[in-house]
This record gives structure tokens, sequence and C-alpha cells, in this order.
């Protein structure tokens, strides 16, 4: 096994070693799914919004993943730092660091994506699983960038923390179909993955327009987790 | 207040006061979410029942003014109680060891956590002000201090039981769930169901809810058992804190 493989399983490790945190990963999505789908809908109706059903319920799996994705993303940097800067120096480099780091973070983000659409399945059901899967997955993806930014900003756990949910709740309430619209709608990070989402929900498809933008958000957000991690690993020189 | 409490009592709130960026974050994110989510509500008229079995006549805009306060209070309070707790378990011990007594440093982190909680209660709270006003000023705001102190309970035993990662997955859960859906008037019948009423946020959240839209005070049940849940998680969190930085000797 070669050195970026061994850093990679050891981060996941790192990140599980007690046993309550994988359970709070699979647990909280599921929960979050069962919770969200009585009140997402009577949500958005209260704040002017259309979305309900499936569609509502759905638009919750993509929720439960983003806020542990972006948490996730957050410690992964803030809380390792002093030992990412000896691995890369202990030869491994900042690159190779960097992409242990990101590959640990989606593998753990795709295990919280994973219970959050096992969830959606058995609470309602969704008419396009894979759309539904793949839209997920995203809004994780999306998330451990931003908790990525926001650990290489600010490395005090509690200010990090805030600051997470602080995007999380914003994000959350500019939602499309959340709202009766307009402002910041249109420029949050998780709008199109969460109108893919919400087609899936409600059996319909989504155009190439749509799939094409969360790819290519998604694809920033890793790219900006890679430079939080790559610098946060970085040597800052000295003896 | 011993000397020595009072000296590490200084010292926790010059080790908060060292971090200006999150002095602001607790003015800001109250200021923020409470201002944002009264303003995007729609006025949708809707009843409320209240502890005594009357019935409010309001609407979704007012209910949201309401219970917004209490949800910022528990998840910040929540989360400062994680990582100051943290801190303790880090730091403490060590004055333990230079012959502080458990008791003392204790009494000095939750005059940290209390302080902290007052200051994102009192924000909230004025903020609040501004867009909605309680029938009843003083249950409400009372209900909501309970409501923060639960959670600052709650986030300091975390902290101390599971870590700093799963403790805040669950103090960003958990009042999400408890104060933000199963207690809030604006989901379902607006009543809370059976299982939520075996939650923490149950009592204080029902008084708040007396306490906004009812200017007699008929929740009297309801507050004992938030007090309750209060004195039951603070007595458990003093005694699991001192187990954590009780030395031992040998």
């Amino acid at each position: 096994m070669n050195a970026f493989a061994i850093a990679g399983s050891s981060f996941v490790r790192e990140h599980l070693r007690t046993p309550l945190t994988l359970l709070l990963l699979i647990a909280i999505p599921a929960l979050f799914v069962l919770a969200s789908a009585a009140v997402l809908g009577d949500f958005a109706r209260a704040l002017g919004g259309t979305v309900a059903g499936q569609a509502a319920t759905a638009l919750g799996a993509g929720w439960a993943a983003a806020f542990l994705a972006g948490v996730l993303g957050f410690f992964q940097v803030a809380s390792s730092r002093e030992a990412d800067r000896r691995l890369s120096l202990a030869g491994l480099g900042p690159t190779r660091v960097a992409a242990a780091r990101i590959s640990a973070a989606l593998v753990l983000g795709l295990v919280v994506s994973a219970a959050a659409f096992l969830s959606l399945l058995l609470r309602t059901g969704v008419e396009h699983p894979a759309h539904a899967a793949v839209a997920i997955f995203a809004f994780a993806a999306i998330y451990i960038g931003i908790g990525a930014i926001v650990g290489s900003l600010v490395s005090d756990p509690l200010e990090g923390s805030i600051l997470v949910a602080f995007v999380f709740m914003f994000d959350v309430f500019s939602g499309p179909a959340m709202t009766s619209g307009g402002g910041l709608t249109a420029v949050m990070p998780t709008r199109k993955a969460a109108d893919l989402l919400i087609a899936a929900g409600a059996g319909q498809s989504s155009p190439l327009g749509d799939w094409f933008w969360v790819a290519l958000i998604a694809a920033i957000s890793m790219s900006v987790a890679f430079t939080s991690f790559w610098a946060a690993s970085r040597s800052r020189g000295g003896p | 207040m011993s000397g020595r409490t009072a000296i590490a009592t200084r010292m926790g709130f010059r080790e908060q006061l060292r971090r200006p960026f999150l002095l602001a974050l607790l003015v800001v994110v109250p200021l923020f979410f409470i201002t944002r989510s009264i303003a995007i509500t729609e006025p949708t008229p809707r009843a409320v029942p209240l502890p005594g079995g009357e019935i409010a006549f309001t609407d979704m805009k007012e209910i949201h003014g309401a219970v917004m306060a209490a949800i910022t209070v528990a998840f910040l309070a929540g989360l400062i109680g994680v990582f100051v707790m943290q801190s303790a378990l880090e730091g403490d011990r060590r004055l333990v060891v230079a012959g502080f007594r458990p008791r003392e440093t204790i009494a000095a982190r939750l005059g940290v956590v209390l302080a902290a909680t007052l200051v994102v209660l009192s924000v909230s709270l004025a903020v609040t002000a501004f867009d909605f006003t309680p029938a009843s000023w003083l249950p409400f705001a009372a209900a909501t201090l309970c409501v923060g102190l639960i959670y600052a309970a709650l986030g300091a035993l975390a902290g101390a039981l599971v870590g700093r990662l799963a403790a805040t997955y669950l103090m960003l859960f958990v009042p999400m769930v408890d104060i933000g859906v199963a207690q809030n008037p604006m989901f379902g019948d607006a009543n809370p169901d059976l299982w939520a009423k075996l939650l923490p946020g149950y009592g204080p959240m029902r008084v708040l809810v007396d306490g906004a839209f009812s200017q007699t005070f008929d929740a009297t049940s309801e507050l004992v058992l938030g007090l309750g849940w209060l004195a039951g998680l603070a007595t458990i969190t003093v005694l699991v804190l001192r187990r954590a930085i009780g030395v031992r000797s040998g």
C-alpha cells in the first residue's frame, strides 16, 4: 500500500476512532430525514415556498448530508494542522497530504450521504433514486468545501462550528422553493443541487444544464477544499 | 466566592475575550437569524393551543418571532457548553494538580458558560423585540433562558463525555430537532406530540408559548418540568466534570 493510501485510510480511522462518531454519522441523517419529513413542507409554506411532499423530504436528506459534511470538512482542516505539517515535512508532501485528506473527507461524506439516501428511500421512496443519490452526495461535497474554507480561515473550534452552522442555516432559509424567492436564493452554492433533489423527489427529470452546474460547483468546492488542506499542511519555513 | 474561584473565573473570561470573533458571532448570528426568519415568514393565520387550554389566534410570522430566539439560544448555548468544557478538560486538571479544588474550577467554568448564555439571550431578546412583542415578557424571557441553560448543560455534558466532534454533531442536531421541530407550534396541529414531551425542551417551550400569546400564566407544571430538567442536567454536569478533572492520588 502506498503512502497516500495509508495516510487516507488513517485519516478516516482518526475521524472514526470513537464508535459513537460513526454511529452519529449514520443515525443523524436518518433521524433528520424522519424528523424533517413531517415538517419541511409546512415550513416551506410558512416562508411562502412551494416545496411539499416527497420533494420536501428529499430536500431534508440533502440538508442532513450538508451540515454533517460541513462540520466534517471544518474539523479535517482545523484540528489536524500540526499533524499534517509534520506528515508533509516527513516526506509525504503537502499535495499528497491534501489529496489524502480530500479522499478521507469524501469517503466520510459518502457514508453520510448513503445514510441520508437510504433513510429517504425507506421513509417515502423517491421516483428517481439515482438522481437523488447524486444530488445528496453533491450537497455533501459542496459542504466539505465550505467547511474546509471555514477551517482555513478560523482555527478555533467554537468559532468555526458556529460559522459552519451560520452558513448552513443561511442556505436553508434561502433555498429554492423554501421561500417566496428572490434575493440571495440565486447565488447560494447548493441551489442547483437542491433543484435536482426537489425534481428527483417529485418524479421529474432535470435539465442537462442543472447537472452541469452541480458538477461545476462541486468541482470548485473540491478545489477550494484541496487548496485549504494543502495550505494547512504546508511548512511555514523555520528550523 | 473564594480567591481561587475568582482567579479561575477571571482567567476563564480572559480566555473567551481573547477571541473577539467569537463575541462578534454571538451578536451577529442571533441578529441575522431572528431578523431574517421573521422577515421572510408569511402572516398565514394559525391557531395555537396554550398550556391552560386556551386557544391563541395568531399567525405564522408571530409564531416564528416567538420561537426563533429560543432556537438560536439553544444551539449557541449548546456549542458554548461543548467547547468551554473541552477547554476545562484540557486545562483545569493542571489547576487541580496545582492546588485548586475541583469545585473552584468547575464554578469558574460554569460562570463563563452562564455569562455567554446571558449574552446570547440578551441579544436574542433585544432583536426579537423589534419584530415581535410577547403578551407577557417575564415568562417568555425566563423560558428562553431556561432553554439556553438546559442546552448549555447538555453541551457541557456532551463535551465531557463523547469528545469534541461527536459533541458538535449532537449540539447542532438535537436543538434543531427538539426546539426547532418537536416543540415548534408552526408544525402539525401546533401541539407537541407524545414523543416531544419526553425531550428537555418541552417544559420551557410550553412556558414560552404561554408567555408569547397569553397575558395570564397557566404553565406552572411545565415550568416545574423545565426547572427539573435544568436542575438534573446541571447536577449531572457538575458530577461528571468533578470526576473528569479530579486528581486521584497515587
